[in-house]
């Protein structure tokens, strides 16, 4: 069949994304991996029973906010009256930790050529598939200079998937040794934040940063390939994006 | 300038040390070696003196016939044989001083004949002396490694075999010399003095040359003389150092010798010492890379540069037949060069990996020993020097020598016959891959043998800094002094090289090939050819120190370093505690013993009995304790050895039973033949 | 309550054709589910007297704590010269999930492999004792994400059992649907894997393309990539329409169509070929005594698959072609999952088709008085293979018990098996062909 490739591939067009010239179509950010944002009619106490993972804090006016961290997505929260906006109005839900760990200072090589080691430390596999997912023809993250390696000792950031197993402490502890500096470290998707729903399950020891110092987190259940390279791209300081204080997540 | 009179003062010198360090080796070990330092220091002076200004002469000691006598000689040739030999014997007198203590006495005195009588090989003027000193030399190398450790029965073949091999090149270094004397009349053609033409017998004389000194030098399909005694016999490390590097250096300036009285070559001499010398380049590399025993791997890398010294020669004599007078000259230096190179680097690997088998206790490379940083570094600097010499790492000495010879093959192309073009390129197509492989063999030896046993936390040999210590470290230090300066000071070497060289070549070719070339000021850059190739190893080497100074100045610009050490990765696994849990030695290789399986008749037999896997990696032949890789051509000999001794059985039984009526008509029988001949010759 | 294609049969030996496939306390007692491969039956039995061996390696990693990785080790110890173990840890790029793998080797030759498991333990069954259903059902369908659609149809029909709950027939072809879509994208992932260990970039590149695409057709019909939140007991939530479903299955056939199209040009690399033929062969007898499901089994001759054998609704009424390869290798295996996508394509055109109209959910759960303290189970064909889960729940109609068997689990053995003897280089399409996820494996 495809005897002339050439005239296929031009038939077919061009499927790689236009992020972050572009901003991310309907298509690469669905519009259920909005994240829940408080409306005037939405009940706080309610929220938080609902909330199967804790992220809706009840409190005063100052202290209430939405732990985007902790969000699984899963729309419980409907029924207390939160709403769900379109992502054309956030962009994404990437944030970016505060200066006083430094990553001003150490991300300053990475503009154009970041190598990243990601590492699976007790994922249910989909943040996992979501990362690896950047390098199919749509995302395509090598065009923007960004590759994965297979050694830390190579590596620049680590990206961290899945909920911190009590068997996997000592191995991310090693990895995050063995890389040379400047490094930092992306924690992708709520278990890796935060627990997710594995919060209260046996195996499941603490966020992962507790164990080694993260910078850059990426809330999901799982974030979306656009919303991940999004957070690289923040990390790497080629986004600047600083989303409103009501939405920032619970410490990184 | 350096009178005759003092240079003959000097080589008796030579000869008195060693023979006292010979008769004292049973009293005192210390004092033998010691002597042996002396002989060899004043062996390197007259060598120099020579090569440097002195003039060649000879000495006659007795009649031998009319028309010849047995004669000492000195010439520029044989002085640079002499500087490589004293320059390893040096080295390895300084270590043995404290190294066999634990060997009898006798061993000093045989290692010290040995190295006389080499010297005996390397002055004599005349073929008797010749042989006297070879036959001398074979035979206490044979005492020498029945001296070694290990199985008797192992110990006895290894030494059985080293001598049947000796006695055979004997024979054949006889046959050649024949025929040597039946062209010129008389024994004394080793001298300095020019000989007459050789004739017709050439070809006879040549291929007895080769194969009597290619025995000794363990070339294919010989290369069993070079690995088994060495591997098997496990002799001390300076006995196995001096058996590698200048037993085979005998072979290499018999050869040339020979090689240079034959005024015409042929054409078919020149393909015969190409393949040959390739054959060999390739298995010794090959068979190195396989090799678990920290002896037989350097001894099989002996083979392979011993190869490349005869396919050099090999590429000499075809270049002269063609007429490529530049193209033969450069062979001529590519050989002597890679001589001096392989003799240092190599007497230095064994003497290395005997010091840290002994400090394991082991031969064998996957056995993980635990010595101590302390005792073990001088090996591990030394080592590093060493090794990447062997492997052609620039800027050292291996890799002046394996350029030059690589190009040689390389010029292949100017031979006149489409024959010669192919056989040349083909050459040097293998040899090119028997310098990648060595590389593999290499790495082994040494992070394997060497630096996969040095453990951090052994606190052992903090209070062992005895002189004992001293002087072995001070050897494997002097060694690699001498690698990188032979390296470095590539055109030093190269002039030395020339003036040897004067003798077959019959002019000073220094000029020819040493200039200066873009901004390199004159006598630094080696040419292989005008136009073809050139380098500047002295150049080179102040091109890589620059390469590494200047970062390092600009990187200490911006403060002290901030180091920190982490441990190794094992993909997030906690670090082994065992050896069972790391990649072994035996491991690294079999790769290539899987992939190879047609040349190594590798046969894996995994068999499963129970609850137990029993996994053997079989060759036919195999040494489970030992764990040689199967040699093919071991069979070869095996059976040779096997139909020798049936016939020796044959014939002591059949035909030498003891009855006097046999032998009577045995006598009867003579009688008449001899009869017979004088009548028709008479008649 | 036990569906009429189980049998409650006393089982006395468990080996051959008869497969132990999982084994669960309920109440006081200890039941074993045992498959007849040769009679397509479900058996429902007191644990046997006689078990295969390797039965003890399935209960330690059943029932083992998280916290500490295990060995699944047959006990085999091997002797030689140069023999070493090779660890290939938790962290590494070949294996993208946690998890390791020791091959003791003397050098390039695999003699024995020993999984380690339970890196990513965390104890699922566990958590969701004393949920409500719906609630444990975000945990399910976490426990391994890209089988997602598997565990919550399975879980929640199981729970839907126990409860006596109809969901409407709508719902069950939804899920159906669902299901299917996870296999093709999981089909194409195992495809990608192999190509790209193969460095066969442009199939590689066309293949991963292709499955995301499905992806976002998962997102845009069913709400999320990896079709979280599809369940909840006794209904779906995403209502499929008419035009959207009619949308879907254009999609559907045009993604497969072209993978069929690209797939037999990929497959005429001779150097693809190779590593895929003669690579890590399970001979049927293994596959059955280890007690293999899945497309694995398949491809060793085991004619097994849940759709047919342990048909829920809609598999009833649809047809599914099985299907099998005789080569024991990982070309068979590859050729059974490829063969599979088509076949997932063919049923969802029929699921599409024809889906019925009575509504997303069931409007309200009638719950018949049911003896609670029975269990109930479900088994559903998840992309790697056979998924069983056997829920209990209390009075208040909390989950008083959860025991899940992945498909994964009991394939480690058979991939254990068949790697012995190749070399290193084939480890990876090995692993990959048989689509082991340590998620699914450790919950």
């Amino acid at each position: 069949m495809p005897k002339v490739w050439i005239l296929r591939g031009v038939k077919k067009g061009i499927l790689t994304s236009g992020f972050p010239k572009a901003k991310p179509t309907a298509e690469e950010i669905p519009q259920t991996s909005a994240p829940p944002t408080a409306t005037d009619r939405s009940d706080w106490a309610e929220g938080e029973r609902l909330c199967p993972t804790g992220a809706i804090k009840d409190g005063r006016a100052t202290e209430r906010a939405v732990d985007l961290g902790r969000c699984v997505y899963c729309r419980r929260c409907t029924g207390a009256g939160f709403e769900f906006a379109g992502p054309e109005v956030r962009g994404t839900a990437a944030l970016q930790a505060s200066v006083k760990s430094g990553l001003e200072a150490r991300r300053r090589g990475f503009r154009r050529s970041l190598h990243i080691l990601m590492i699976d430390v007790g994922s249910c596999n989909a943040c996992n598939l979501e990362v690896l997912n950047l390098s199919n023809p749509y995302y395509d993250l090598t065009r923007l200079g960004i590759f994965f390696t297979n050694s830390p000792k190579h590596a620049d950031a680590l990206v961290v998937v899945g909920a911190l197993n009590a068997a996997m402490v000592d191995a991310l502890k090693r990895t995050y040794e063995s890389m040379p500096g400047p490094k930092f470290v992306i924690s992708v998707g709520a278990c890796a934040i935060s627990g997710g729903v594995f919060q209260k399950t046996e195996g499941f020891v603490s966020p992962v940063g507790d164990a080694v110092p993260v910078d850059v987190v990426i809330p999901g259940c799982p974030p979306t390939p656009i919303q991940v390279l999004e957070g690289l791209l923040l990390a790497m300081g080629r986004l600047e994006k600083r989303p409103a204080a009501r939405e920032v997540a619970s410490q990184p | 300038m350096i009178s005759e009179g003092l240079q003959f003062v000097m080589l008796a010198g030579v000869l008195l040390a060693y023979a006292l360090g010979i008769l004292s080796g049973p009293f005192s070990k210390r004092a033998a070696y010691s002597l042996g330092v002396v002989g060899s220091f004043i062996g390197v002076v007259l060598s120099l003196s020579v090569l440097l200004g002195g003039e060649a002469a000879t000495f006659s000691l007795w009649q031998l016939t009319p028309a010849s006598s047995a004669e000492v000689a000195i010439s520029q040739f044989n002085s640079y044989f002499l500087l490589i030999s004293s320059l390893v014997w040096l080295g390895t007198c300084l270590y043995s001083v404290r190294y066999d203590d634990d060997y009898p006495g006798g061993l000093s005195s045989l290692l010290l004949l040995t190295i006389l009588s080499m010297v005996v090989i390397l002055v004599s003027g005349d073929a008797v002396t010749f042989l006297i000193g070879w036959e001398s030399m074979t035979i206490a190398s044979f005492f020498m490694i029945l001296e070694g450790r290990g199985s008797r029965e192992g110990v006895r073949n290894a030494a059985f075999l080293f001598l049947a091999f000796g006695e055979a090149s004997t024979v054949f270094i006889m046959l050649a010399f024949a025929g040597l004397f039946s062209s010129v009349g008389s024994f004394d053609f080793l001298g300095p003095s020019p000989i007459g033409a050789v004739g017709s017998i050439g070809s006879w004389v040549f291929v007895a040359a080769l194969v009597g000194f290619g025995l000794k030098m363990g070339v294919a399909p010989f290369h069993m003389s070079e690995w088994l005694p060495i591997a098997h016999s496990s002799a001390p490390s300076n006995a196995s150092a001096l058996l590698s590097a200048t037993l085979t250096l005998m072979g290499v300036f018999g050869l040339l010798d020979v090689v240079s009285y034959l005024a015409v070559y042929q054409l078919w001499w020149g393909w015969l010492a190409l393949i040959i010398g390739g054959v060999s380049a390739l298995l010794g590399a090959l068979f190195a890379s396989v090799s678990e025993h920290s002896k037989g791997l350097p001894a099989y890398s002996t083979i392979e540069n011993n190869g490349l010294i005869i396919l050099a020669v090999g590429a000499y004599m075809l270049a002269s037949y063609y007429g490529l007078t530049l193209l033969a000259d450069f062979a001529v230096i590519a050989a002597l060069y890679h001589a001096f190179s392989h003799s240092t680097a190599k007497a230095s690997l064994f003497l290395i990996n005997g010091w840290m088998s002994k400090l394991k206790s082991s031969f064998d490379l996957n056995n993980p020993g635990k010595v101590s940083p302390m005792r073990s570094r001088a090996a591990v600097f030394a080592g590093a020097f060493t090794v990447l010499s062997l492997a052609a790492a620039p800027p050292l000495a291996g890799w002046v020598s394996e350029w030059m010879i690589l190009e040689v093959l390389f010029q292949s192309f100017r031979y006149g016959d489409l024959t010669s073009q192919i056989v040349g390129t083909l050459v040097g197509a293998v040899t090119a891959l028997a310098a990648g492989i060595i590389i593999v063999a290499m790495t082994k030896v040494y992070g394997f043998g060497v630096l996969w046993s040095v453990d951090r936390k052994s606190q052992a040999g903090a209070k062992d800094e005895d002189r004992g210590g001293r002087f072995i470290e001070g050897s494997l230090l002097y060694f690699a002094a001498l690698v990188i300066g032979v390296g470095v000071g590539a055109p030093a070497i190269f002039f030395l090289a020339s003036t040897a060289s004067v003798q077959i070549l019959h002019e000073s070719v220094y000029s020819l090939f040493v200039t200066g070339l873009l901004g390199i000021p004159a006598g630094f850059v080696i040419l292989s050819g005008s136009p073809f190739g050139g380098f500047s190893p002295t150049f080179t080497a102040v091109f890589m120190l620059a390469l590494l100074a200047v970062p390092l100045a600009i990187s200490r610009l911006g403060g002290p370093w901030r180091l920190r050490r982490a441990q190794g990765w094992f993909a997030g696994m906690a670090q082994p505690t065992s050896s069972a849990d790391l990649y072994d030695s035996f491991g690294f290789s079999t790769p290539i013993r899987i992939m190879l399986r047609f040349l190594f008749r590798t046969k894996e037999n995994v068999v499963k009995v129970g609850m137990v896997t029993r996994t053997v990696i079989l060759s036919p032949e195999e040494y489970v304790v030992e764990l040689e890789v199967l040699d093919v051509f071991k069979r070869f000999y095996d059976l040779l050895a096997k139909w020798t001794l049936a016939l020796s059985s044959w014939v002591s039984r059949k035909a030498m039973p003891g009855k006097l009526s046999l032998y009577i008509v045995y006598i009867m029988v003579a009688f008449v033949f001899v009869l017979l001949y004088i009548l028709y010759t008479v008649g | 309550m036990i569906p009429k294609f189980v049998e409650m049969r006393r089982v006395d030996e468990a080996s051959g054709p008869i497969q132990l496939s999982t084994i669960f306390r309920v109440g006081g007692d200890t039941l074993a589910l045992l498959t007849d491969t040769q009679n397509n039956r479900t058996l429902l039995s007191e644990v046997p007297q006689r078990l295969g061996e390797e039965i003890g390696l399935l209960l330690k990693g059943e029932e083992a704590s998280p916290g500490a990785p295990i060995d699944l080790d047959t006990g085999s110890k091997v002797e030689g010269f140069g023999v070493f173990t090779f660890g290939y840890g938790p962290v590494t790029s070949g294996v993208p999930e946690a998890g390791g793998f020791k091959l003791v080797t003397y050098g390039e030759r695999v003699v024995k492999v020993i999984p380690q498991v339970n890196f990513k333990k965390r104890g699922v069954e566990r958590a969701v004792v004393g949920s409500k259903p719906d609630d444990a059902l975000l945990l399910v369908e976490r426990s391994a994400g890209n089988f997602s659609a598997s565990y919550s149809t399975c879980f929640v029909t199981a729970v839907e059992d126990a409860l006596g709950l109809e969901a409407p027939s709508q719902a069950r072809w939804t899920r159906a649907a669902a299901v299917e879509l996870e296999r093709i994208y999981n089909h194409l992932y195992v495809f990608g894997r192999l190509s790209e260990a193969a460095s066969q970039n442009v199939a590689t590149a066309q293949t991963n393309a292709l499955r995301e695409s499905v992806l976002r057709l998962n997102a845009k019909h069913f709400g999320h990539r990896y079709l979280f939140g599809l369940n909840r007991v006794g209904g779906v939530r995403p209502d499929l329409s008419k035009d959207g479903r009619k949308a879907l299955l254009e999609s559907i056939r045009s993604i497969t169509r072209e993978f069929a199209e690209l797939v037999d040009y990929f497959l005429t690399s001779r150097i693809f070929l190779d590593r895929l033929q003669g690579t890590a062969k399970l001979a049927k007898n293994d596959a059955l005594s280890l007690g293999a499901v899945g497309p694995c089994a398949r491809g060793s001759g085991v004619e097994w698959d849940d759709r047919l054998t342990y048909p829920i609704e809609p598999y009833q009424d649809i047809f599914v072609n099985i299907e099998t390869d005789r080569g024991e290798d990982t070309m068979a295996r590859t050729m059974v999952r490829l063969r599979e996508i088509q076949t997932s394509a063919v049923v969802l055109s029929e699921l599409l088709d024809k889906m019925p109209s009575d509504g997303a959910a069931a409007r309200q759960s009638s719950e018949s008085g049911k003896d609670r303290g029975k269990f109930s189970f479900c088994r559903t064909e998840s992309p790697s293979g056979d998924l069983i889960h056997v829920v209990q729940l209390d009075d208040q109609g909390r989950v008083s018990r959860l025991h899940v068997r992945p498909a994964s689990l009991v394939n480690w053995l058979p991939f254990a098996r068949s790697l012995e003897g190749n070399v290193f280089t084939d480890f990876q399409f090995a692993f990959e062909s048989y689509g082991l996820s340590f998620a699914d494996s450790d919950r």
